[in-house]
């Protein structure tokens, strides 16, 4: 498929991802935690891309997003792998529509997304009581909001580019 | 008296008959030997009206600020002569007011982005300060932006000092909103309220910035004590910083 990949104005909605990092609005926050704008921007573009376009817009996101912070640990692993897995799933199973599996999707993703990021600063030598201290919260949060703000955003994501898929096909 | 007469007391009549001078005199008695107090209690429920009022203590405690800015100034200018006599760090660099633009201080990593780079003349490693003190350092500068590393960041770590003990520690952060103090002694003798300041030997950031106050101490902490530390500034509410231009390098 990879259609949407060669319209340029598609691909540009990504920087809506480090603009929405940066801003991090405040009524979308969870004691002070922001959703996972990257994991909300990709499981639709990967869901309706396919493995390979996915696991690229994985790694762009992730490249962008190291530049915006401080280092230590990378968000790229878990990106591409997310993509990769959310486009094997809409190529070989049946078409997720749902709210509820795209919610859970999400949630899933930023589970692993954190679980990631909190791995590398484990091997980069922080305290597992720091980890547990900072992370943990870090890690609940995010995950909520992520999974409560996908079905809404996610879904109209997809069904948005879902369409322009098939017109641009038909 | 006439001689002859027998000498005679106060009679019992009499006695009797002058009691409110006798009980006037007890009360005189009771004035001295409260040492005034029931006049002074007096003296003050009339007085009370005339006391100096709201006005006057307004005009004291404004002279009262005055006087402790002009000495404010007068020992910065001191200190400054003294540091500069022995050749140490100096406490008062340039000042570049920077807007706040991003603001993350509840993600993995505790930073601000501020609207000044290296076209100000940011270089990484500058002191950012907050109304309330030092809230962290520049890690990376573009020409117009710069970001910076707060102290609550796992990657921050400074030296500082505790004024009232006179005992060094580094400031540690632990990704919450208060860094950890860990000492570098068995028994630094500092107790919850006591201000941490930057290092005065500190050659990384200006010293003596006020920094922030010891929360609460565990002294059971190997190797040696911690403590947690307060921030002074409010990070989660500033809009402005300074940067202080120290970056010599």
């Amino acid at each position: 498929m990879a259609l949407l990949s060669r319209q340029p104005w598609y691909v540009a909605t990504a920087l809506a991802v480090p603009i929405l990092v940066l801003a991090s609005p405040g009524a979308l926050k969870l004691s002070g935690v922001p959703p996972s704008w990257a994991v909300l921007w990709l499981l639709p573009w990967a869901l309706v891309e396919g493995p390979v376009s996915g696991a690229l817009a994985g790694l762009g996101l992730g490249l962008m997003l190291d530049g915006l912070n401080l280092g230590g640990a990378s968000q790229i692993p878990a990106l591409v792998l997310l993509g990769w897995w959310w486009g094997r799933m809409a190529r070989h199973g049946p078409p997720l529509e749902r709210s509820f599996s795209l919610g859970l999707l999400a949630l899933v993703g930023t589970v692993l997304l954190n679980l990631s990021l909190m791995l590398q600063f484990a091997l980069g030598g922080s305290s597992l009581e720091a980890l547990r201290l900072s992370g943990l919260p870090i890690l609940l949060a995010q995950t909520l909001l992520t999974g409560l703000l996908a079905p809404m955003i996610c879904s109209l994501l997809l069904l948005f580019w879902r369409q322009q898929t098939s017109s641009l096909r038909g | 008296m006439a001689p002859g007469r027998p000498f005679r007391v106060l009679s019992p009549r009499l006695l009797i008959q002058g009691w409110p001078w006798l009980v006037l005199l007890l009360a005189l008695v009771g004035i001295r030997l409260s040492k005034g107090a029931f006049l002074s209690e007096l003296y003050a429920l009339l007085s009370a009206p005339f006391w100096p009022g709201s006005a006057q203590k307004e005009w004291v405690t404004s002279a009262q600020q005055l006087s402790d800015q002009i000495q404010l100034a007068q020992l910065r200018l001191d200190n400054e002569r003294l540091r500069t006599v022995l050749e140490l760090n100096h406490a008062n660099p340039r000042l570049v007011m920077a807007p706040v633009i991003s603001r993350e201080p509840g993600g993995w990593w505790q930073q601000l982005v501020i609207g000044r780079g290296e076209l100000q003349g940011l270089h990484p490693g500058d002191a950012v300060v907050a109304p309330g003190g030092l809230v962290g350092r520049v890690a990376s500068v573009t020409p117009v932006t710069a970001r910076v590393t707060l102290l609550t960041d796992t990657s921050s770590q400074l030296g500082v000092w505790v004024g009232r003990t006179q005992r060094h520690g580094l400031l540690t952060g632990l990704g919450t909103a208060r860094p950890v103090l860990r000492f570098l002694e068995k028994d630094p003798q500092v107790r919850p309220g006591d201000v941490v300041v930057t290092s005065p030997a500190s050659t990384l950031v200006p010293p003596n910035l006020t920094v922030g106050v010891i929360q609460a101490v565990n002294d059971k902490a190997v190797p040696a004590p911690e403590a947690l530390v307060q921030l002074s500034a409010p990070i989660e509410a500033v809009d402005g910083v300074q940067v202080m231009l120290t970056g010599r390098r």
